[in-house]
């Protein structure tokens, strides 16, 4: 019995080439199945995300039907693919895909949607009928590898982008999100994306201000929220929780006097100032209000960086937890 | 007997503590903190048993007895308030002050190697004297709560983020919660003391209830004014703090 893994990912191919060979997620179990038309495949599981496509195969000439099914895709895609590809044979299959499972050879390191996407990918093979004893066994062991892991070391500790890292900030300070109220003063991207992470966590009334009325309308329609008029941001000051702020104005937006006015109708409340602006948004003396917690984008960065430094320090662990649990597997082909 | 199981109670509450901190330090969250604390409990109990027993009262009598009295009851109240609002590190925070408590309780002369059994006991009295202490219990871990929001208020400040201590503590809001909620229950206690004061006969001069009565308007004024005025977290957590330790320090002086 041999086991092979062919595959391409974020690492080796550029998304023109990942895309000519995505598998839409309800097809992945019939394309399994249509594997095993090769000669000397008994197994397979067909793997596909936005950063990879990979084909788990297992049988008695497993090596020869890999190579079978390179020059069958080179045939259909195009053979300039070919440099792309990357092939695991036996343990170092196994190995690959309980590190994939772990987010370990994911584009943000430690990151677990790929861990629901394995599954779903195993669980379509399965009901094809395109697996049996050795992938089986083989993808119920990486699961439980993922999940010690990710239960065992700092694998997914952090936040990795300024985004999650201001997420994780508001966190610590209003605990669950949930009718937590933010206003977004610039319609940017960055600013976008950090107020679709707290309202992915829960944050409600997200009020929009942008000095084009109609950007702001757009943002505000996106989020579920309300545009403001530029000229009136200030009197949505009292009800927030969480300021996002990232205009291109060449001077601070909101200046300490701003705040100041609202602290006895807020009954001063913790106020959450995020300023992802260059130049700065938000006047560095709004940090000094005792109820102010104030972050610009280089600290929301460093925090980031500091994540993934740290996930980075985890990997040998995370490897060493993969090798000692593939051990005990003792499955035929590796 | 009893010293013994005071003994076993501190000793039980600061290996809470220090595996707490230990566990903090490599920054993760023991969940042992509790165990040990539930252990200091147990044997509390059984140090104020022995003693009420020997008295045939609550036993209250001298700064040892309230000492121990007290921590049992700030014990009492984490193991309460801690998981079901799952306050992480309350337990850690708790330790040291239960630790100093009793701590000082055992210090020669703190407790009476023979305690006297109290005749015409009276309900009023044992009422007052028990849910003031009782009170105190609340007032303390409101207290010790407001020490960890100064905390991780200075942390979040300084956007000193990286350590176990800050990546463990409840989020600021929880933690203000926490301690409005243990001044409003310490209040609420405080005031059936200070009520069953009024109504025990009085014995000696009045220096006592007054100090009590200062203790309860105080209380009662800080709580009014961060009600319909607001205060900041920082001052809330801050007059939280002087404010029991100064009224504690006033008991023991009248």
């Amino acid at each position: 019995m041999e086991l092979v893994c062919v595959g391409l990912n974020h690492r080796t191919a550029p998304v023109e080439v990942r895309e000519r060979f995505a598998v839409p997620t309800g097809q992945l179990g019939d394309s399994a199945k249509r594997l095993l038309e090769i000669d000397g495949l008994a197994e397979s599981v067909v793997l596909s995300t936005c950063n990879r496509t990979e084909f788990y195969l297992a049988g008695d000439r497993a090596e020869r039907a890999a190579a079978e099914l390179r020059r069958r895709l080179a045939m259909t895609h195009g053979a300039d693919s070919d440099p792309h590809w990357y092939e695991h044979h036996r343990s170092s299959a196994a190995k690959h895909l309980c590190r994939v499972v772990s987010g370990l050879d994911s584009m943000v390191l430690g990151e677990t949607e790929i861990f629901g996407q394995a599954k779903e990918a195993y669980r379509q093979a399965l009901d094809a009928g395109a697996t049996s004893g050795v992938l089986n066994r083989l993808f119920q062991r990486a699961f439980g590898v993922g999940k010690k892991v990710r239960t065992d070391t700092r694998i997914q500790e952090g936040a990795t982008s300024v985004a999650g890292a201001a997420v994780e900030l508001a966190e610590k300070i209003f605990g669950k999100l949930a009718g937590c109220r933010v206003i977004v003063i610039g319609a940017g991207d960055m600013s976008r994306q950090t107020a679709q992470a707290l309202v992915s966590r829960g944050a409600t009334s997200v009020f929009v201000t942008n000095r084009s009325f109609d950007k702001a309308e757009l943002l505000a329609t996106e989020m579920g929220g309300r545009a403001v008029p530029f000229d009136e941001w200030q009197s949505v000051l009292a009800g927030v929780d969480v300021v996002i702020s990232s205009t291109s104005a060449p001077h601070p937006v909101v200046l300490p006097h701003h705040i100041e006015s609202v602290r006895r109708v807020r009954k001063f409340r913790p106020l959450f100032l995020i300023d992802i602006a260059v130049p700065r948004d938000i006047d560095p003396a709004c940090g000094d209000i005792e109820e102010v917690y104030l972050y610009d984008i280089d600290t929301l960065e460093q925090l980031a960086d500091e994540a993934r430094a740290r996930r980075e320090k985890q990997i040998a662990e995370c490897d060493r937890i993969i090798d000692e649990e593939l051990k005990k597997l003792n499955l035929p082909g590796t | 007997m009893d010293r013994w199981f005071l003994l076993v109670a501190t000793a039980l509450a600061a290996v809470g503590g220090i595996t707490g901190v230990w566990s903090v330090r490599r920054g993760v969250r023991s969940p042992w903190t509790v165990i040990w604390m539930s252990a200091a409990f147990l044997a509390q109990l059984g140090f104020l048993s022995i003693r009420g027993e020997s008295r045939g009262a609550c036993p209250l009598v001298g700064l040892g007895e309230i000492l121990a009295f007290l921590a049992w009851s700030l014990t009492l109240f984490y193991l309460v308030v801690g998981p079901a609002y799952r306050i992480s590190l309350l337990g850690v925070f708790t330790a040291p002050v239960v630790v100093i408590f009793q701590g000082l309780a055992l210090l020669p002369g703190g407790l009476e190697a023979e305690p006297q059994r109290l005749s015409g006991t009276n309900p009023w009295h044992e009422t007052h004297a028990a849910m003031s202490v009782l009170s105190y219990g609340a007032l303390a871990l409101a207290a010790v709560a407001g020490v960890m929001f100064l905390v991780l208020d200075r942390q979040l400040k300084d956007h000193h983020l990286k350590s176990g201590l800050f990546r463990n503590l409840p989020p600021v809001r929880e933690l203000l919660k926490s301690t409005i909620r243990l001044l409003w229950l310490g209040v609420a206690l405080l005031s059936i003391g200070v009520f069953a004061g009024f109504m025990m006969p009085r014995q000696g001069g009045t220096a006592h209830l007054v100090a009590a009565c200062v203790v309860w308007s105080s209380y009662v004024g800080f709580l009014m004014l961060r009600q319909w005025r607001g205060l900041t977290g920082r001052r809330t957590a801050t007059l939280a703090v002087l404010l029991f330790v100064v009224s504690l320090s006033v008991f023991a002086l009248v």
